[in-house]
């Protein structure tokens, strides 16, 4: 009975609620359902029950913590600093521990085996890139076909950038590790061109260190503390020495934020080195060292992802970066959780489908055909809820556009 | 004199007063000069159940069902301003003070209960009980929202409070706010306390030919009449020059209410604000009226008892959540024209608390609707 | 077997899902914002009127006592149950229907606060009660308590708001109470309905009057060394015949929680902070922030800051609306006090509240609604030292007899509930309670909804020995 894990929710995280309830509103699945028992507050009173020993770790606590999205929008409003994602590793951790099924060990194998092999997730990409636009999609389960939908067309497969180093143009101001992720690396190359490109441009010399692997947040957020404490440790050996480790995906720079939490001092360090890909470049921009596009590019409508606003609390970054590509960025009704939420469109497609088309909605009124998101599940989230014309693309990539475009053109007419 | 009434009047012999003028005659006139003695008169006339009339300035009891009374109670004599703390804007008076003689009071300090504007006789106990509110209720709303504490007379005699002398409360029931237009159905409202506001710095009359769409960002009042609408400005001097500007139309320093309609019949239409506009077209050009925009009030004179536009007026409002009621009309024309109309739901839990607080049903029984 | 049936009947009627029954979800709803928990039977979730009327019924027929509940933000345990009984969480009743026309609404009464207000934005309109936890608490919340917020010093608190109500009675039927057209006939019901903190029937819609939203609006930030002064100004702004739109009050430990939290500037050396907001039209506003200034200025403020632009003053606002919630990370535990005090008496009983804090060796700090006289000293202390509680209980008695003798009165926003339930005797007569006592059973007989509430009753039905758990007392 209780708690059994070094992860459990600890008391100082439990006991810094007060009930305020001023979470509430911002949490996606309390909005959903009007239920306490799918709110924060009411998640928190669930991990307290079990920590007084009132009751047991069961089916209805299982239920409560896994309907989580975990997109951390309530640690945003807590005027206490609840640190809510970490009680709730915490509680999935216990969960993993506790009650072991079939599907739980199955996801493990796939997150500490698939996403951690390039390989392996090229192969699996093409097949099911294949099987996209073929009749084999239909043996693929319902939940997961939803997720594919968002998925990318590559029609230009970018080299895998592993290993590589690139030299700062003009005057070196600094080096940077690039976490090339398990996803970005197989789907989203452009993201990492892009990526490199401006990393360049800003003044920093940029290595994609080859033992690297994925950054473990999925493994972390399903409870996986074995799975997650094993990643990070590779990615400590693999991103040192550098003054700083950029991740281009919102859920993997969080995650390297919070380092110390799987990997003690040297976790500690790396999460001192991490930063979103987006805080660099607006930086580099707002500094001058990147340039600003005077050019009409028309309106963007910017999706935030959980885990840069949230998580980080990076609002204004990918903002800069858009304004500076020459779009006007516009805000979305409300910044919630647009469903992608890592493993979740897949264990709960129905709110996932809910929010999802929500989040479309609010693009939709935007008025736009170009949205900006800086994360890749929300952005095939995205995609896959918006008609096939929408372009869902990282404002990186979005400003790194912009920049050749204009070189281009100088190029044509030197004047 | 009947032996019944000989043997009233030597039982409230302590309380009677002379006859009140315009009060049915017949009954016992009383006038208590303190909350306990009026305890006694009302635990006296429960005991035989007789009914009591509750008689303030006389300016509103055209209002709801006749009464027949066996006892008249004046409040005249409960009419001292208890305890006035300008500092904490609030005012204590009893039931009987005349709203003339209170508004002078308080207007030494600059600062006003916003009870109606030109109430005649009418008295802080008969407003309240009448749920009367002046035209100011656009910007401060109606008389009830002033009431911060109540001292009621139950019908069976018991004194008891409700509320509390503060801005702010919310400490047990709000009996202040049933109390507002409950026309003595819960017993004599003895006394209250009342939240007060300042009197602006600046005061201006703005007249216009026509109604508008827009008086601006929230005007003190606005009455629209049939040929004219009074738009009334409160601030400072800076904004009420810039407001009369953004209106046009001529001016007046100060405020200069409309006199009470005349005419054999009044009344009181009650509708959505945003019905005004559609009615005020179709109203019959011998009416007179002051229409109130935003509050959904229109005031009538009627020259003539004319039941038919009338009724159908009433069928009218009713059938869009509003009433026609009756304010002022001649004895006769209650027989036929009902002083309410329909009757609003919840009828039954309306009869189930007037008979926890005037078990017998002897104040003013059947003034309110459903002969409650 | 008795609740077994009963289960069964509500599952027949909303089906599995929105019937809670196992026993995590039940010991979940079983507290509110405030310290303490109650005792959950069954969890409902219904999603229309009739869902609730039916709820009401079944109940009734196996007598099970009825807490209807919103957000669950209260602070006087108005939501907690006091004996196994049947919680009907009105969440889900979120429709708003807009009469722009007449500037009202039709709200569902699981609808937020804010929410509502933002919906409105697009009329120009907005809902004028602004309790701190507005983004979180429900209209329904709002009229069972008769919520009030800063900006009640000039609108009036929900009541005044509030222009009908759809109430589910104890035999499960729906009445409307109220209209939109003004002074409805027969008595005013809908008037008592609201702040009855869910004891005399279920409120599932509400017409609310919706205020114009102001043209021009200024926020200020005055500093000052003494308590003393900031008071002053309080009573001074008031005397030159100005009505704020909100007019606030910090003392100086609250301002350094605040400032922690929003880092929106706060001056954290003074004394006391006063935030005052003028609004209205743009000429009344100018004239109306210099009047500010200068009565501020006359009662030796140290420093004047006016909010530059919409950004600053939501800023300056989210500090003072998170202050509750910013403290809890100077102590695990808090109780936050509501009483109100004529606005004259405000430094005097301040002078009492810390003294009587100090006898009780408790740290307290004072965030009130300086205008209306509304005070909320609150109590920052952890549950877990011996006897603590008790020393906050004690202190937090003398406080409300403190403020009771000074003509004030229990609470100004708040609500009764549990908390203050046995202290009404200080301001009521027994011939007071027992006139409140027969208006609720008017309402309700058998005191099927929330019954313990509000009124003493003699005994407390819920377990006062129980350990608190993890101390959450706002």
């Amino acid at each position: 009975m209780g708690w059994i894990t070094a992860q459990a929710p600890r008391p100082a995280e439990l006991n810094a609620c007060v009930d305020c309830g001023l979470c509430l509103p911002h949490c996606p699945t309390y909005r959903l359902t009007g239920d306490e028992t799918a709110s924060p507050r009411g998640r928190i009173a669930a991990m307290r029950a079990v920590a007084d020993g009132l009751v047991p770790i069961d089916d209805a606590f299982e239920d409560m913590m896994s309907f989580c999205l975990q997109c951390r929008a309530c640690e945003a409003a807590c005027p206490s600093l609840v640190p809510f994602g970490r009680a709730m590793e915490g509680a999935r951790a216990e969960l993993a521990a506790q009650r072991s099924d079939a599907g739980r060990r199955i996801r493990q194998v796939l997150l500490g085996r698939l996403v951690t092999s390039p390989g392996l997730l090229r192969l699996a990409t093409r097949s099911l890139g294949l099987a996209r636009r073929t009749a084999a999609i239909r043996i693929v389960p319902a939940a997961l076909r939803a997720s594919l939908a968002g998925m990318r067309s590559v029609s230009r497969p970018l080299p895998p950038v592993r290993g590589a180093t690139h030299g700062a143009q003009g005057k070196q101001i600094g080096s940077v590790a690039l976490l090339a992720g398990c996803v970005m690396d197989a789907w989203f190359g452009g993201v990492h061109e892009a990526t490199v490109e401006l990393l360049t441009r800003a003044g920093y010399r940029v290595v994609v260190p080859p033992g690297q692997t994925c950054c473990g947040a999925l493994a972390a957020h399903d409870g996986d503390a074995r799975g997650a404490r094993r990643l990070a440790a590779r990615n400590i050996r693999a991103l040192s020495g550098v003054d700083l480790v950029v991740s281009n995906a919102a859920g993997c720079s969080a995650h390297l934020k919070e380092y110390a939490e799987w990997a003690g001092d040297g976790g500690a360090i790396l999460a001192g080195r991490a930063r979103d890909v987006t805080e660099v470049i607006a930086g580099a921009i707002e500094d001058g060292r990147l340039p600003t596009m005077s050019i009409n590019r028309g309106v963007v409508a910017v999706q935030d992802p959980c885990h840069l606003r949230h998580a980080q609390r990076i609002v204004e970054a990918p903002r800069v970066i858009v304004s500076a590509a020459g779009y006007q960025p516009v805000d979305l009704a409300d910044d919630q959780c647009c469903g992608a939420a890592g493993l979740y469109s897949m264990l709960h497609p129905e709110t996932s489908h809910t929010l999802g088309e929500n989040k479309a909605a609010q693009i939709r009124a935007v008025g736009s055909t170009v949205v900006a998101s800086a994360n890749p599940g929300c952005e095939m989230q995205v995609r896959a809820h918006l008609d096939n014309w929408y372009r869902v693309a990282h404002p990186v990539e979005l400003y790194w556009e912009a920049i050749r475009e204009k070189e281009l053109r100088s190029r044509e007419n030197p004047e | 004199m009947t032996s019944v009434k000989v043997a009233l009047q030597r039982r409230l012999a302590a309380f009677l007063s002379d006859p009140i003028e315009g009060a049915p005659e017949g009954a016992v006139a009383v006038a208590p000069a303190t909350l306990v003695a009026a305890a006694e008169v009302l635990k006296t006339a429960s005991e035989h159940s007789l009914p009591v009339l509750v008689w303030g300035g006389g300016t509103h009891q055209g209002i709801g069902g006749r009464v027949d009374p066996a006892i008249v109670l004046s409040t005249a004599r409960l009419d001292s301003i208890v305890d006035w703390q300008p500092e904490d804007m609030t005012v204590v008076a009893e039931a009987g003070v005349r709203i003339a003689d209170l508004e002078e009071r308080l207007a030494e300090r600059g600062q006003t209960t916003v009870l109606p504007e030109t109430p005649g006789d009418a008295t802080v106990g008969g407003v309240i009980a009448a749920g009367i509110s002046g035209f100011r209720r656009l910007r401060y709303g109606p008389t009830r929202d002033r009431m911060l504490e109540v001292d009621l007379i139950t019908g069976d005699g018991r004194a008891i409070r409700g509320g509390g002398r503060v801005v702010k409360n919310v400490t047990g029931y709000d009996l202040p706010r049933l109390a507002t237009g409950s026309f003595g159905s819960l017993g004599l409202i003895g006394r209250v306390c009342l939240k007060l506001w300042p009197l602006p710095e600046a005061q201006r009359t703005v007249t216009l030919a026509q109604p508008q769409s827009d008086y601006g960002y929230r005007p003190l009042a606005v009455i629209e009449e049939r040929h004219q609408v009074r738009v009334y400005l409160a601030g400072t001097s800076a904004e009420i020059e810039a407001r009369t500007a953004e209106l046009g139309g001529s001016h007046e320093e100060g405020w200069w209410w409309p006199d009470p309609l005349e005419g054999l019949i009044g009344l009181s239409l009650r509708i959505a604000p945003r019905l005004l506009a559609d009615i005020l077209e179709q109203m019959p050009s011998s009416w007179s009226y002051q229409a109130l925009p935003g509050v959904g009030e229109v005031r009538i004179g009627v020259r003539d008892f004319d039941p038919e536009t009338m009724s159908a007026l009433r069928r009218w409002a009713e059938s869009r959540g509003g009433a026609l009621v009756l304010t002022d009309a001649p004895a006769s024309v209650y027989s036929t024209f009902d002083a309410w109309g329909a009757v609003p739901a919840g009828m039954e839990l309306q009869r189930r608390v007037v008979a926890r607080f005037d078990p017998d049903r002897i104040v003013n029984p059947g003034r309110l609707p459903g002969g409650l | 077997m008795r609740v077994v049936t009963f289960v069964r009947e509500l599952q027949d009627l909303l089906g599995e899902e929105r019937v809670l029954a196992d026993p995590l979800r039940r010991h979940v709803y079983g507290k509110d914002g405030g310290i303490r928990r109650g005792d959950v039977a069954v969890v409902t979730l219904p999603a229309t009127v009739g869902e609730v009327a039916e709820i009401v019924r079944i109940a009734s027929r196996h007598a099970i006592p009825v807490v209807p509940r919103g957000a669950g933000t209260g602070l006087a345990g108005g939501a907690v149950p006091t004996s196994p009984s049947l919680v009907v969480s009105l969440t889900r009743l979120t429709e708003i229907e807009v009469d722009v026309e007449s500037s009202t609404a039709w709200v569902g009464a699981g609808v937020l606060n804010l929410d509502l207000s933002k919906h409105t934005a697009a009329f120009g309109l907005h809902f004028a009660p602004d309790p701190s936890s507005q983004a979180a608490c429900t209209i329904g919340g709002n009229v069972a308590n008769n919520s009030g917020g800063p900006h009640c010093l000039a609108e009036g608190s929900t009541v005044n708001h509030v222009l009908a109500v759809e109430l589910v009675t104890a035999a499960g039927e729906v009445l409307m109470l109220g209209a939109d057209a003004p002074d409805p006939v027969g008595l005013d019901l809908r008037g008592i309905v609201v702040g009855s903190e869910g004891t005399l029937g279920i409120v599932t819609r509400v017409l609310v009057k919706l205020t114009p939203n102001p043209p021009a609006a200024r926020t200020l930030l005055a500093a000052f060394d003494r308590v003393e002064d900031a008071a002053a100004t309080v009573s001074g702004i008031i005397a030159e015949g100005i009505v704020p739109a909100a007019l606030e009050m910090m003392d100086q430990p609250m301002t350094i929680a605040v400032e922690r939290f929003v880092g929106a500037g706060f001056p954290t050396d003074a004394a006391a902070v006063l935030l005052a907001e003028v609004t209205g039209h743009p000429a009344a506003v100018a004239a109306e922030a210099e009047l500010v200034r200068a009565v501020a200025e006359s009662n030796h403020a140290t420093r004047i800051r006016v909010a530059a632009d919409q950004a600053e003053r939501d800023l300056l606002w989210k500090g003072r609306k998170a202050a509750f919630g910013a403290v809890a990370q100077l102590a695990p535990d808090y109780y936050l006090h509501d009483t109100v005090v004529p606005r004259t008496k405000l430094v005097e009983v301040l002078a009492q509240v810390y003294d009587i804090a100090d006898r009780y060796d408790l740290a307290i700090m004072n965030v009130f609604h300086a205008g209306d006289g509304n005070l909320h000293p609150l109590m920052a202390f952890d549950a877990s030292q011996e006897g603590v509680l008790d020393r906050v209980h004690a202190a937090a008695d003398e406080v409300a007899r403190v403020c009771v003798a000074a003509g004030g009165s229990l609470s100004g926003e708040h609500g009764i509930g549990l908390e203050k339930r046995d202290l009404m005797p200080l301001v009521f007569s027994e011939a007071d309670l027992d006139a409140q006592a027969r208006l609720v059973e008017a309402f309700d007989p058998d005191r099927l909804f929330n019954p313990d509430k509000v009124l003493p009753t003699g005994s407390r039905c819920f377990d006062m020995g129980r350990p608190v758990p993890e101390g959450i007392w706002i």
